[in-house]
């Protein structure tokens, strides 16, 4: 029955056809470069008849009579209506969707034109990011954005980065900016899972317009990152790179060569152990005289000692700890769109040697991106990617475990082996080379992302999304003290320990956009609710005596001794919304708003709103503009409103007693936290006055912003006496601010005869300070304190005055300011303006281009911070660390009076040991020639014939050239990985910051 | 018009699938403290949380200051080639904060007794039950308030009435802001804890919990350091019993492998689970040069113990390193059978209550009783020892002296120049076995110095300004 129905639809259709009077329209659909647009859909407006163009873009449709315009439409294409008329060939250009469209930036739960934009957004497109040696990209977005500013945690490859939005935020509770993935929020380590290429791209939302959309998570800025949409005709590329990097030295000091090292051991009076059995041995063999010492031989046999112990010795203790590391990248996408469907697709294989001996990363991961216009009024799609991550992690410790420390520790003179092949275990009785053979700590990490989402059109201008996003992480950690082993020999057992966790976010977003243009109003709405849950479980098994270095499972040791596991949850509800409304695109207005309901919070506190108005004025469009030739874009925009922030332990408002506390192998209970029923967000209200500039036909582009962010509330413990049992509860208390100014100008310099010069650069400064504290004056971490009016953690030591020209011995300031000889912890000061915080970082970006080269090359430049430079210390004040190496500043100690300078007598006990002073403390001001390249794309038609698109060869360099007054790397992030501390404030051994250099090509078919 | 009925219906499903229950989360290894004691096992846990508490106090005698009592003594010297820890303390340049671990972790485990002496009535349970449950409450809550009076101030025979030290908290109310209390009130709270502890507590929990032997032991300790030596006397004798357990020579040296529990009164366990090398750790670490010892035994002090002593062998090993002799404190090499450096931390011996009695027989001119406990302890520790006779200033001398040796690495010998008014003298001497090698910097504190009293932390003097720093630190 349905069969002949159909059939006589069918047949009534091929009725009307041939009743109604008709033509054929041909023609080709072609981009702009003129390539054929295949799929792209051609319809006959008003009515159901369409078609589809064919491979080589030709279509042919019949038009009735009554047709009078065709419709033109492919996915990243503009759509096009074409006037019939009497025409027969219509040929059509078809130009993509983004240059049509202006620069689109995605924002809170939407897309919008650049232009229209009020909020201080900054995007990073993902070509930025993209092909960089630098595998923990986080710390490529160093310098892209005015107002965020990104410490790498240090040299490993993937490695985090500490990126700071508009200054620190916060004390206790982090001050991460929240990191959105195709509408997931993540966490950083997920994040650097994320292969960089994939990445289409980072909106950084900097003020309350922007953020307050993301509410209680919003105080510390939100970086929005999207993924990579197919676009246009098919496209095949692959690209692979390939690079080496070493370890940095350090700048502005000079590590001591084996002869410098001994003479300085001889100044001091020390004799090594290696020269010690050497002289008895000489003795035995008669070559010295009985109760020859180092001190009563004659020079030229002292000599002959140090060359026989320096023969042994490597060329370079560097070469052997920190060995040239090797990088390679293979990736393969298919991109690209046809009627219904767009879709992006990518394999990415990276293998990469850490500089420290023993270390790598690498990622193996896949993404694919799929959009499908299942309908006229429903569209559906998936973003996909899994990434697999495995390196061995390095121990990051101030000893001689970790090989970058073992560089400091290690005297020149030693050799790296014994004569019997072994490894010398060194003067620090530990080898890391043996360390790393022998204690690998393999992590292996997997990742998935995916979102869904269903997209209706419930009316033309009304649109209901719901999406579906999940970010599930596994870590498996093994942790092999290996039978055997040195450190196993130590401890006195061998173990391993299998560790991981499961880490799952997953996030219900149901949003329903309202946009609609009524003359010269126009108006868009945004209504949505969302859920967040997160899920951690870990597990930790330990297992001793292993019969086996080979065996690895721990069924294979005899005794168990750690079988735990943990979990913990966490949830957000929230409902938000936002209106835009403009009129004439020329006066803007926003207003958003959002509710959370956080289980971290206490009952009495558990719900908050946050809010915020922005406003701009194009003032372009104003009538009188018209005249002034000069300016070319001129935009005024302003907003103010809040943001909180949530980022503390999970059940910080409960008080409870732990279980997971036991009592010769019973189980007990202990009180663990005092409740707080009040706790709640940190709030940031944020004032933000921004305006954009166009000259000469934007020819010069300006941007600038102030901004005023005040945390309220801070997340921060509230002391109790410690007489309770307790030294604190987590509560609200206390106020910081971050005021400052955020400015970028770029332009062409040249731009003549296919030669292009653009110039650009940023500048951001800020300036933190605490405004308020339940108590002032507290101590806060690394000889630093919390003061009010002063920035976070600024530095609280004694001073360091001279060393005394008479005696050699160091002098000191006391409390009143008068020097003294005697050192004392309670001649502290605060160091007032000194903090690890950056004052100002930006970057200078230049790029050069001429018939396919290009040379681009950027500066990255950041100061205004001070470093208690510990390595400095270690490398310098032979007086404590003689029997280490040492920088050749060590010899300017004091030796008869008179000498002015800055270490005292190395022979006198009494100055042996080292203290804590700001002589220590440096600026970290430096510019960084972070990253060249050199590029040549081969032009279209060369390579036509053999059905390639392009070529693209190039060479890189990162960190090729750094300018500072620092001793050392000036880059500090973690003081080290195993003792993390304030960002900035300590430089301890922290993974080396690398230079690199590497080359590879980018096919595209 | 009507499929916008059906997605309005959707929407709203949508829209409302969110319960605010969701938002009710609980950690999973916590209870709530309203939960904390309903039942006798409750009890039973949050009591071995408190014991729990003194095994993880960095600063009392399974952790750090197992081995900072003995630094800053004349018993060790800081050895050149180790890692060089804790010189602040060997130097005697303690400052506000370096002294906060062991105020705040006794404080922690005092909040511990007081929840439970505060809850244990409400808990449906026997006399018995409670009881012995108070007894070893009140015992641990006084135990720590001690060792606290010790560090924190003024020794009680030397201190008079205007002589404060830390308060006395019997309360687990969070909001305090407690002042300091004189030396005497302390000693006056803490001999009423251990009195009333004395008949509820049990006579066996075993050693790694307290019993009442120990609570009189630690008794006879308190009237020691009140100069109450007839108190001391007779805690001790009920301490001790009729004929003393004193392990004698073949024993003595498993004590400190923890192979047995003879002479132990009470002492923090450290299971293989808890892996716990702290005390180890604190004095050397083995490594392929041999022991590296952090602070060896003072060149003068080592010469005290004799060759036929027993003590000499299980505290002392002379060895290399580096090719360098130096005499290595061995006392806390660890378990037989367990990682190097794991082991029980011992609190209290019966060796140290016999001690304490002889020295308060002497005092209290019984010399006869002093000597016959000294007899009774050397005879167990000395091979071949035959009975001597002592007398006047020479038996006490005698008894200082086996004292020392008897509790060397203990951490007594400092408190014990501190009680009875003498200075710290060090040797002179240098690291190494043959006494060369470099010297400590400071070799001495006069007795009666501002630095035998500890300062309090910082930490707690900024936010309670009730509590005032111990004079001589004016920071």
């Amino acid at each position: 029955m349905r069969k002949i129905v159909s059939m006589t639809c069918m047949l009534l259709l091929c009725i009307m056809q041939v009743v109604a009077q008709e033509k054929t329209v041909t023609g080709k659909v072609t981009d702009e470069s003129g390539a054929p647009i295949p799929n792209a859909s051609v319809i006959v407006k008003g009515t159901s008849i369409g078609t589809t163009t064919k491979t080589d873009g030709t279509f042919s449709i019949s038009v009735p009579s009554t047709g009078k315009v065709l419709v033109f439409s492919s996915i990243g294409m503009t759509s096009m209506e074409v006037n019939i008329g009497s025409k027969s060939v219509i040929n059509q250009t078809m130009t993509s969707e983004n240059k049509a469209l202006e620069e689109v930036v995605v924002v809170g739960y939407q897309t919008v034109r650049r232009k229209d934009v009020i909020g201080a957004v900054t995007s990073v497109a993902g070509k930025e990011i993209a092909q960089k040696p630098i595998v923990n990209f986080t710390q490529l977005l160093q310098g892209k954005a005015p107002g965020m500013n990104v410490i790498g945690e240090g040299g490993r490859p993937g490695a985090g980065a500490f990126i700071r939005i508009r200054g620190v935020g916060s004390i206790n509770a982090s001050s991460e900016p929240l990191i959105i993935v195709d509408g997931i929020q993540i966490a950083s380590t997920a994040f650097a899972q994320l292969n960089p290429n994939d990445i289409e791209d980072i909106s950084v939302l900097k003020d309350a317009s922007a953020s307050a959309i993301y509410g209680s998570r919003a105080a510390n800025g939100v970086l929005v990152v999207t993924t990579k949409r197919g676009r246009g005709k098919p496209e095949v590329r692959y690209s692979f790179q390939y690079g080496q990097s070493d370890a940095l030295d350090p700048l502005n000091v000079t590590f001591m060569t084996a002869q410098q090292k001994l003479q300085y051991e001889f100044e001091r009076g020390y004799t090594n152990p290696y020269l010690s059995s050497l002289i008895s041995r000489n003795i035995t063999a008669g070559n010295l005289p009985a109760g020859s010492t180092l001190f009563n031989i004659n020079a030229q046999q002292r000599q002959s000692l140090h060359d026989s112990l320096i023969s042994k010795a490597p060329k370079s203790w560097k070469d052997v700890l920190l060995p040239t590391a090797q990088m390679k990248q293979h990736e393969v996408s298919i991109s690209g769109s046809g009627d219904k469907f767009r879709y992006y697709m990518s394999l990415n294989k990276s293998d990469n040697e850490g500089v420290m001996y023993g270390s790598y990363y690498n990622r193996t991961g896949g993404r694919l991106n799929v959009e499908y216009q299942a309908t006229d009024w429903f569209k559906t799609g998936v973003n996909l990617a899994l990434s697999h991550s495995k390196e061995d992690l390095k121990r990051e410790l101030y000893n001689s475990q970790s090989s970058y420390t073992a560089w400091y520790l290690t005297n020149p003179y030693e050799p790296v082996r014994n004569a019997n092949g072994t490894y010398n275990l060194t003067m620090q009785g530990f080898s890391p080379l043996e360390g790393a053979d022998n204690n690998p700590n393999v992590l292996d990490r997997i990742s998935t992302y995916a979102t869904l989402f269903g997209e209706v059109k419930i009316m033309p201008d009304l649109f209901f999304k719901t999406q579906l996003g999940s970010n599930y992480n596994t870590l498996k950690g093994e942790s092999y003290l290996k039978p055997g082993s040195n450190l196993a020999a130590i401890l006195g057992y061998n173990q391993k320990n299998d560790y991981g966790n499961f880490d799952w976010t997953y996030v219900i977003t149901n949003t329903l956009n309202y946009k609609k243009s009524i003359q010269k109003h126009n108006i868009g709405v945004l209504l949505g609710q969302e859920f967040n849950k997160n899920k951690f479980y870990s597990y930790s098994l330990t297992s001793r005596n292993f019969a086996s270095a080979s065996l690895t499972t721990l069924e294979n040791a005899s005794t168990p001794t750690v079988a735990t596991t943990s979990r913990a949850d966490w949830a957000l509800i929230s409902y938000f919304a936002n209106a835009s409304y403009d009129f004439d695109k020329k006066y803007f207005l926003s207003v958003s708003g959002r509710n959370d309901g956080s289980s971290r919070f206490g009952v009495n506190n558990r719900y908050a709103n946050f809010w915020s108005v922005g406003a701009a004025w194009d003032v372009m469009q104003e009538q009188f503009m018209a005249n002034v030739p000069v300016i070319s874009t001129l935009k005024l925009k302003g907003s103010y409103g809040t943001g909180g922030n949530n980022n503390i332990g999970n059940y910080e408002a409960q008080g409870t007693y732990a279980l997971n506390v036991r009592y010769n192998d019973l189980p007990a209970a202990a009180p663990a936290r005092l409740p707080n029923p009040n706790l709640t967000w940190e709030t940031n209200r944020t004032l933000d006055i921004g305006t954009e500039i166009g000259l000469f036909k934007n020819r010069l582009n300006i941007t600038a912003d102030y901004f005023v962010r005040k945390t309220e509330d801070l997340l921060y413990s509230i002391n109790v006496s410690q007489t309770t049992g307790f030294g604190s509860y987590t509560g609200n208390i206390g106020n910081l601010e971050n005021k400052g100014i955020e400015l970028s100008v770029g332009g062409d310099v040249i731009r003549k005869g296919g030669l292009v010069w653009n110039v650009s650069a940023n500048y951001t400064f800020v300036d933190n300070k605490v405004t308020s504290l339940y108590s002032d004056n507290v101590p806060f971490g690394f000889n630093s304190r919390l003061k009010v009016g002063q920035p976070i953690g600024t530095y609280f030591m004694t001073r360091w005055a001279e060393i005394n020209p008479q005696n050699g011995k160091n002098v000191y300031y006391n409390l009143s300011g008068a020097k003294t000889e005697t050192y004392s912890a309670g001649d502290a000061v605060l160091l007032e303006g000194k903090s690890p915080n950056v004052k100002y970082f930006g970057s200078i970006n230049t790029s050069l281009s001429y018939k396919g080269f290009d040379l681009s090359a950027q500066f990255y430049y950041s100061g205004g911070n001070y470093i208690y430079n510990f390595q400095y210390t270690r490398g310098a004040y032979g007086q404590s660390f003689f029997n280490t190496q040492l920088y050749t500043d060590a010899f300017n100690y004091w030796k008869k009076p008179g000498d002015v300078v800055k270490f005292p007598n190395i022979t006198d006990a009494s100055q042996a040991t080292n203290y804590t002073t700001d002589l220590w403390l440096e600026k970290g001001d430096y510019i960084a020639l972070r990253d060249v390249t050199l590029s040549y794309t081969t032009k279209q038609d060369l390579l036509s014939k053999i059905k390639v698109k392009s070529v693209r060869l190039f060479v890189q360099g990162t960190n090729l050239w750094i300018g500072t007054k620092f001793k050392g790397v000036p880059e500090v992030g973690q003081s080290n990985r195993e003792s993390a501390g304030y960002p900035g404030q300590l430089s301890l051994f922290a993974y080396p910051q690398t230079r690199a250099v590497t080359m590879g090509f980018d096919i595209r078919f | 018009m009507k499929k916008i009925y059906v997605y309005l219906a959707l929407i709203a499903v949508l829209f409302s699938a969110c319960k605010k229950k969701n938002l009710d989360l609980f950690p999973y290894n916590q209870i709530e403290t309203s939960q904390a004691f309903n039942t006798e096992t409750d009890v039973n846990l949050a009591l071995g949380g408190a014991y729990s508490g003194l095994r993880g106090m960095g600063n009392y005698k399974q952790g750090e200051w197992n081995i900072v009592y003995e630094v800053i003594s004349d018993n060790v010297i800081i050895n050149e080639q180790g890692r060089l820890s804790q010189q602040v303390f060997h130097n005697w340049q303690y400052k506000g904060n370096a002294t906060v671990g062991l105020f705040s972790q006794a404080y922690s485990v005092i909040r511990r007794t007081n929840a439970i002496l505060e809850n244990i009535d409400n808990v449906p349970s026997t006399p018995t039950f409670v009881n012995n449950v108070k007894g070893q409450a009140l015992a641990l809550r006084a135990l720590l308030h001690f060792e606290m009076a010790r560090v924190y101030s003024k020794t009680f025979n030397l201190a008079t009435n205007a002589d404060s030290t830390v308060p006395f908290i019997t309360t687990t109310d969070p909001t305090i802001l407690p002042a300091k209390i004189s030396v005497k009130e302390m000693y006056d709270k803490i001999v009423l804890d251990l009195t009333t502890a004395e008949p509820l507590i049990a006579t066996s929990n075993g050693v790694g919990r307290l019993n009442r032997a120990a609570v009189q032991g630690i008794l006879s300790k308190v009237y020691l350091y009140m100069g109450d030596w007839p108190k001391a006397i007779a805690s001790a004798t009920s301490a001790l019993g009729a004929t003393p357990n004193l392990p004698n020579i073949a024993t003595f040296p498993s004590i400190w492998t923890d192979a047995t529990e003879t002479g132990v009164l009470f002492k923090t366990k450290n299971t293989l689970l808890d892996n716990s090398n702290t005390l180890g750790v604190n004095y050397y670490q083995t490594v392929a040069g041999g022991i590296r010892s952090e602070y060896n035994v003072d060149y003068d002090f080592y010469q005290l113990f004799a060759n036929n002593d027993v003590r000499k062998s299980s505290y002392t090993l002379q060895a290399a390193y580096n090719g360098t002799n130096y005499n290595h404190v061995v006392k806390y090499a660890g378990k037989t059978g367990f990682p190097a450096g794991v082991l029980d931390a011992k609190i209290l011996r019966t060796a140290e209550v016999l001690l304490n009695r002889a020295e308060a027989y002497y005092r209290n001119n019984n010399e006869a009783a002093a000597l016959a406990d000294l007899v009774l302890l050397k005879t167990n520790r000395y091979t071949g020892y035959v009975a001597e006779v002592l007398a006047g200033t020479a038996l006490l001398n005698e008894i200082m002296l086996q004292r020392r040796l008897e509790l060397a690495f203990e951490g007594e010998r400092f408190f014990d120049l501190k009680r009875w008014g003498m200075a710290v003298t060090r040797s002179g001497k240098g690291d190494k076995a043959d006494g060369t090698g470099t010297p400590s910097i400071f070799q001495s504190i006069p007795a009666g110095d501002y630095r035998f009293n500890f300062p309090l932390p910082d930490s707690e003097l900024n936010f309670n300004k009730n509590l005032k720093q111990v004079p001589g630190y004016n920071n």
